[in-house]
């Protein structure tokens, strides 16, 4: 489209000719070719916070005391300065304005946390139609709590989290949702999904899904509970007519004449001792008993497939707990499954874990797989944007690269896959061997034998492992927007991580000709570190649309973090 | 004791005592005590690479098979895991009932001197029947009073899917829902409606 790389040239042609339909904004975009954040300002004299992120609209910087307690909003400003007599120099800033403060301006500074309570730095999600943010904040975790009443055994507990709403506009607090003696991934918000106003919440410890809905006076409201139950009503229909039933039963008693012999036995026994199957459990069993009932007409060989697959394993399907939610649209969600111990470890990847589509406004089951399933794999290669949503209101979501939207994501993606089923062999068997984890036993009773056999599966599970995503994860600056740049993407992509700190800058290059190196980031001391024996992390903050950067070199002790802001002079 | 070709060791169920008495012969009907010591034995042990098998598992085994080989209709069982005293069954609510569309899981315990004593059965899908309680238990004479070793599973089944059809509200768990059913039989089908769609879909 562009002839030429030259910043004027372009402005020309964007005068004289009109883009091809529909692709205004994709050629407005290669603008960023030539305006990126090249310029470096090393260890910026700042705040000691800790630094959250961008919002997706730009609008604010969010970040939180050292000491947990309280959340400090920023607005990025463009940097603006003046002085005396050497400006002259354009070479060089004025040291006045190489200051935190030159690009951002404090708005407020609010306390969310009492005492006893801590805000919880990895957790923050944006609703950007009505600029609200949700922060958590949160006691701490006691491992092994017993598990009390419907608790799963084995998930951590915690004496009180805390959803804050916050209006980012003045730093008011609009409304909070408790949650007591429950647990909720809060690291990288995996916990919490938000599409559009709906909120989904997985309380890990009780097994519930919770739909929340935030309005737009700011009050966050009870939708519906997925888990013991499936429609929003089903509890109070059971006890109303429960009720009914003892009342008649009592009318009787007093009427007179009933029979004693059978009246009332086991009806004040407590229904905890022999449980039913929670609401969600009862559409996922009968979904697979109706799938597989299906599948075989005989019913001879038919009750041969339901006892190897179905009955085997029911217990296990029993067992299984809902580890992750999604929304895919905002009556669908997609739930993954798994074990107890995956649900909380760090690992979870080495754990059989099954994915299914629920309709929350039908309760129906609209699909379930394994996460060795080819056939979701294979959707979510194609489709991968459907997966990826945020709602309606967000266009933001549009421009982040995915391999299917973006022809360097699917080749790299591609690659990895070619490299998966043919070159790894080797490297599998000697992974086998080394690594113990290797040898689990799936749920199809299918030893790790076939991982050797079959490397694709390995694939596949790799990349089904990233579903469900996590909310508002990835930074939708155009400087990752593979289609413009190239660059390493172990040590640096949209998605929002802590990264091993490397001293190398980290290079960002044209993906079309003349792929010349356009912009370097490099973080920590401009000098390289002296001390290399502390290990160090790296988080990468992009402002969504201005040439502007902060890179922030942390260490796992307390000390300050090196921040350098990247930004075009 | 002569020293055959019994390589799995001494195990504890089938003593080689009587010898004679072949399987298949008439274990079932009878239910007398001859059956417990000596039905199963003999030289051959031609399916008997699990060690440890005592008489009420074979019993079972044996029960599955046949459930098998001639399952009855709307409904289907099987061993939870490995377990054959611990059983999930699963009944599919007949057309033309209120618990069409239902699909209901229970769980059935054999105990270990099971054909002699009943298996237990409990309701793990919530369901409104005048015989099912609000703790899934369920009354079915067949299970308690009436139980006789000649019964199978593949019976009990047929007895369980027929509380679909014919409730029994003489002898009821839930009084309530019996009066209902025998007073008002549309309202009663209504709500038993109700709660299979909430419930047990």
């Amino acid at each position: 489209m562009f002839k030429r790389n030259n910043v004027t040239a372009r402005i020309f042609h964007r005068q004289i000719c009109t883009p091809a339909p529909g692709t205004s904004i994709s050629s407005a975009r290669r603008f960023y070719e030539n305006i990126v954040p090249c310029h470096t300002i090393y260890d910026v004299d700042c705040p000691d916070h800790s630094f959250r992120k961008f919002t997706e609209d730009g609008l604010y910087l969010i970040s939180f005391s050292r000491n947990h307690q309280e959340v400090i909003v920023y607005r990025p400003t463009w940097l603006s300065f003046s002085c005396k007599g050497e400006c002259s120099d354009t070479h060089t800033l004025p040291p006045k304005a190489k200051k935190f403060e030159s690009f951002f301006t404090q708005l407020y500074s609010v306390t969310l946390a009492s005492s006893g309570e801590l805000i919880c730095k990895d957790f923050f999600l944006y609703m950007e139609s009505n600029q609200f943010g949700l922060f958590a904040t949160s006691t701490t975790s006691i491992q092994g709590a017993p598990a009390v009443g419907d608790a799963v055994q084995g998930v951590p507990s915690v004496e009180k989290i805390t959803f804050h709403l916050l209006r980012l506009e003045d730093g008011v607090v609009l409304d909070e949702k408790v949650f007591c003696n429950d647990y909720v991934n809060l690291a990288h918000s995996m916990g919490v999904f938000m599409y559009d106003d709906l909120l989904a919440v997985v309380s890990l410890r009780y097994q519930r899904i919770h739909i929340l809905q935030i309005r737009d006076s700011g009050n966050l409201v009870d939708v519906r509970t997925i888990g013991d139950f499936c429609h929003e009503d089903d509890e109070l229909f059971l006890h109303s007519s429960v009720q009914s039933m003892v009342d008649t039963e009592k009318s009787k008693l007093h009427q007179g004449p009933v029979n004693h012999a059978s009246n009332g036995l086991h009806h004040s026994q407590p229904a905890t001792e022999t449980r039913f199957l929670s609401g969600l459990k009862q559409r996922l069993l009968s979904f697979i008993f109706q799938g597989i009932w299906n599948e075989e007409s005989d019913p001879s060989l038919r009750m041969q497939c339901l006892k190897k697959k179905f009955y085997f394993h029911f217990q296990d399907y029993v067992d299984l707990i809902i580890w992750k939610v999604q929304f895919l649209d905002r009556h669908h969600l997609l739930i993954k499954f798994g074990s107890v111990d995956g649900g909380v470890s760090r690992n979870a990847d080495s754990h059989p874990a099954f994915f299914a589509v629920y309709n929350m406004e039908t309760t129906d089951i609209v699909a379930f797989y394994q996460n060795s399933s080819e056939e979701l794999c294979t959707l979510f290669e194609r489709f991968c944007d459907h997966f990826h949503v945020s709602g309606k209101s967000s266009l933001y979501m549009r421009y982040i690269s995915t391999h299917s939207n973006n022809i360097h994501a699917l080749e790299q993606m591609k690659s990895n896959k070619t490299k998966a089923s043919s070159g790894s062999q080797v490297g599998a068997m000697q992974n086998a061997m080394s690594n113990q984890w290797y040898c689990f036993v799936s749920f199809d009773g299918l030893m790790v034998i076939q991982w050797i056999c079959c490397p694709l599966l390995q694939f596949v599970k790799k990349m089904l492992s990233s579903l469900p995503f996590s909310c508002q994860s990835q930074s939708p600056s155009p400087y990752f927007d593979q289609s413009l740049f190239r660059y390493d993407e172990k040590l640096i992509s949209a998605t929002d991580r802590h990264r091993q700190f490397t001293d190398h800058p980290i290079k960002f290059i044209l993906r079309r000709q003349p792929n010349i190196l356009k912009f370097k980031i490099k973080p920590g001391p401009e000098a390289g570190n002296t001390d290399n024996r502390t290990k160090k992390f790296c988080l990468f903050l992009f402002h969504p649309f201005l040439p502007l950067a902060l890179s922030i070199q942390q260490t796992v002790y307390l000390q300050p973090a090196v921040v350098n802001i990247h930004f075009r002079r | 004791m002569n020293p055959s070709s019994n390589s799995g060791g001494g195990t504890a169920g089938p003593s080689s005592g009587g010898g004679g008495l072949r399987l298949g012969g008439g274990p079932g009907a009878g239910g007398s005590g001859g059956v417990s010591g000596s039905s199963v034995g003999g030289g051959s042990r031609s399916w008997a690479s699990t060690t440890s098998v005592s008489t009420s598992g074979k019993r079972i085994q044996r029960e599955m098979a046949e459930l098998n080989m001639d399952p009855p209709p709307h409904c289907s069982a099987g061993p939870k895991g490995d377990n054959l005293y611990h059983w999930v069954a699963t009944l599919l609510g007949p057309h033309g009932t209120p618990y069409d569309g239902g699909i209901f899981f229970l769980d059935i315990t054999f105990p270990s001197n099971y054909p002699f004593k009943p298996p237990k059965v409990v309701f793990k899908t919530r369901m409104y029947h005048c015989n099912v309680d609000s703790a899934g238990n369920v009354s079915l004479d067949i299970l308690k009073d009436n139980w006789s070793p000649a019964l199978t599973i593949s019976k009990v089944l047929i007895a369980l899917v027929s509380i679909f059809t014919t409730p029994d509200a003489y002898k009821p768990l839930v009084p309530g829902i019996a009066q209902l059913y025998l007073t008002d039989r549309d309202k009663h089908n209504e709500l038993a409606a109700e709660w299979t769609a909430r419930f047990a879909r």
